[in-house]
């Protein structure tokens, strides 16, 4: 009987313990959502739950509502960081998901504190989310992600935090994004007040490249990209692409989707230059070009 | 190491706590159909089920028998019932039986276990196990507070156990909402049993 009375013992000191920096956030009408206070005054939350930027409300987990600032938003990871007027609260106990196995036990909490439990079912490498932002790790779980969850910690067994659950990244899985994307972003969003990504303004197709053009470009894989569509004055068209061109590598990787290219340049910060190697006219051509900064769409 | 020459302590707890909880379970049935589960709520023959198991417009359904889990077939006559708690005490002519282990719904903490058996989908004894969504203080709902659990319940599971780790009975399955499983708690049962039915 002791095992099973001491796991459940862990598990509800765990919530307890997870539950002292999980937060009520109040940005969007009628259901709240939970945060996590990553660090003293800073919490983070699912962006998809930020309906509003002013008149945010955040409660601690012993308190009433206060009056929370809008420090930035990172669509493309689903994460927002607040700033609260109470500095002195010790923030979670930020674990390292990459020590998570499939199969080992995880809690999501939310505010309340509620609890849901299971496994983690599936990591893997770094992905790219629908909304178009890096994410480090691929972490699913199989766990309930009742309403509300969004933007609450994934808690192992010993209580540490290890990931941000949100029902903003995938329809069909439970996702959570994994601490050092958390907090790559919440140091991005605390220095700039946004994530830049980098960007190149073209419009681009796959095409097969004919053996007669892969020999002349060295470096050029079986299908190249083509300029369907230039953004005037953008960092393509600034550095003397011309529509028409056939992309074949970037920095010498290989260019065969056009999802490859946000792939390759993502994690260069704007105003670095990348090599573009194209093809023009039957001719190889070289060019650099000076990544900017992808035009906000939002609100 | 000798992997798989032994089950991990964990398995045999859990399988003794289950073992336990399905004798202190029964199925309740009425008109000769299984209408859900019960509690042996004391050895002497109470019974504690929901409301909803064995009464709709009336107030039991006629012919209403409880099957023991070593298969004994009991005529039950109503007790008490009270459509509000969702509660319903049923005797039946019977001594010594496997009464549950009552807990305490009260202490119960956010994310400990949970486990239920009941009787879905006509599988005798089925058990399924989750953990405690949110204390019972918490809930939204008027009326009775009920215990939260994240647990899959299914039908068949209404009247039958919650129960924690080490098998003492904390509510009394009642229904299911979202994904969530409500159970009344066992502070509560005990009370409308020791109004309805004193020792």
């Amino acid at each position: 009987m002791q095992t099973l009375l001491s796991l459940s013992n862990d598990l509800a000191s765990a919530v307890e313990r997870a539950a002292r920096a999980v937060v009520t956030v109040h940005a969007r009408p009628r259901l709240p959502s939970t945060g996590v206070l990553w660090r003293p005054g800073i919490v983070v939350t699912a962006e998809h739950t930020v309906r509003v930027d002013e008149e945010i409300r955040v409660a601690l987990s012993d308190g009433p509502a206060a009056p929370a600032t809008l420090v930035g938003r990172d669509p493309g990871t689903d994460l927002a960081v607040l700033r609260i007027g109470e500095s002195d609260r010790l923030a979670a106990e930020i674990g390292d998901s990459a020590e998570l196995k499939v199969g080992n036990l995880v809690l999501a909490v939310g505010y309340g504190p509620r609890a849901s439990w299971g496994v983690v079912s599936a990591v893997g490498g770094a992905w790219r989310t629908w909304r178009g932002g890096e994410v480090d790790r691929l972490l699913r779980v199989d766990l309930v992600l009742y309403p509300g969850f969004s933007g609450g910690p994934l808690v192992d067994a010993s209580g540490k935090v290890a990931g941000l659950v949100t029902s903003g990244l995938s329809r069909q899985l439970e996702l959570a994004v994994p601490t050092s994307t958390v907090t790559r972003v919440v140091e991005e969003l605390l220095a700039t007040g946004r994530v830049s990504r980098g960007y190149l303004g073209v419009g681009l197709q796959s095409v097969a490249l004919p053996e007669a053009l892969r020999r002349l470009a060295p470096g050029a894989g079986t299908r190249g990209l083509i300029v369907v569509s230039i953004e005037a004055d953008g960092p393509a068209a600034r550095a003397g692409l011309m529509l028409g061109d056939v992309l074949v590598a970037l920095e010498g990787t290989p260019l065969h989707d056009p999802g490859d290219v946000p792939a390759a340049i993502a994690g260069r910060r704007v105003g670095t230059t990348v090599t573009v190697s194209l093809v023009r006219g039957g001719a190889p051509l070289d060019l650099t070009v000076t990544l900017g900064e992808r035009p906000s769409r939002r609100r | 190491m000798d992997v798989g020459a032994r089950p991990h302590p964990l398995t045999s707890d859990l399988a003794d706590v289950v073992g336990r909880l399905r004798e202190n379970t029964v199925e309740m049935r009425s008109r000769g159909r299984a209408s859900g589960s019960g509690i042996i709520w004391r050895a002497d023959g109470l019974i504690a089920t929901s409301a909803h198991v064995v009464a709709d417009a009336e107030p039991v359904r006629p012919g209403a028998q409880v099957v023991l889990a070593d298969g004994r077939r009991l005529p039950a006559t109503l007790v008490a019932w009270d459509r509000k708690l969702d509660l319903a005490l049923l005797r039946v002519e019977a001594r010594d039986l496997p009464a549950a282990l009552i807990g305490d719904s009260d202490r119960l903490r956010a994310g400990e276990l949970v486990l239920a058996v009941g009787h879905p989908f006509g599988l005798i004894g089925a058990v399924v196990t989750g953990v405690v969504h949110a204390a019972p203080a918490l809930g939204r709902h008027a009326g009775p507070r009920w215990v939260q659990a994240d647990l899959r319940l299914a039908p068949g599971n209404s009247g039958g156990p919650m129960a924690d780790a080490g098998g003492r009975v904390v509510g009394v399955n009642a229904m299911i909402v979202g994904r969530l499983a409500l159970a009344v708690p066992s502070r509560v049962v005990e009370a409308f049993a020791m109004r309805c039915a004193p020792r």
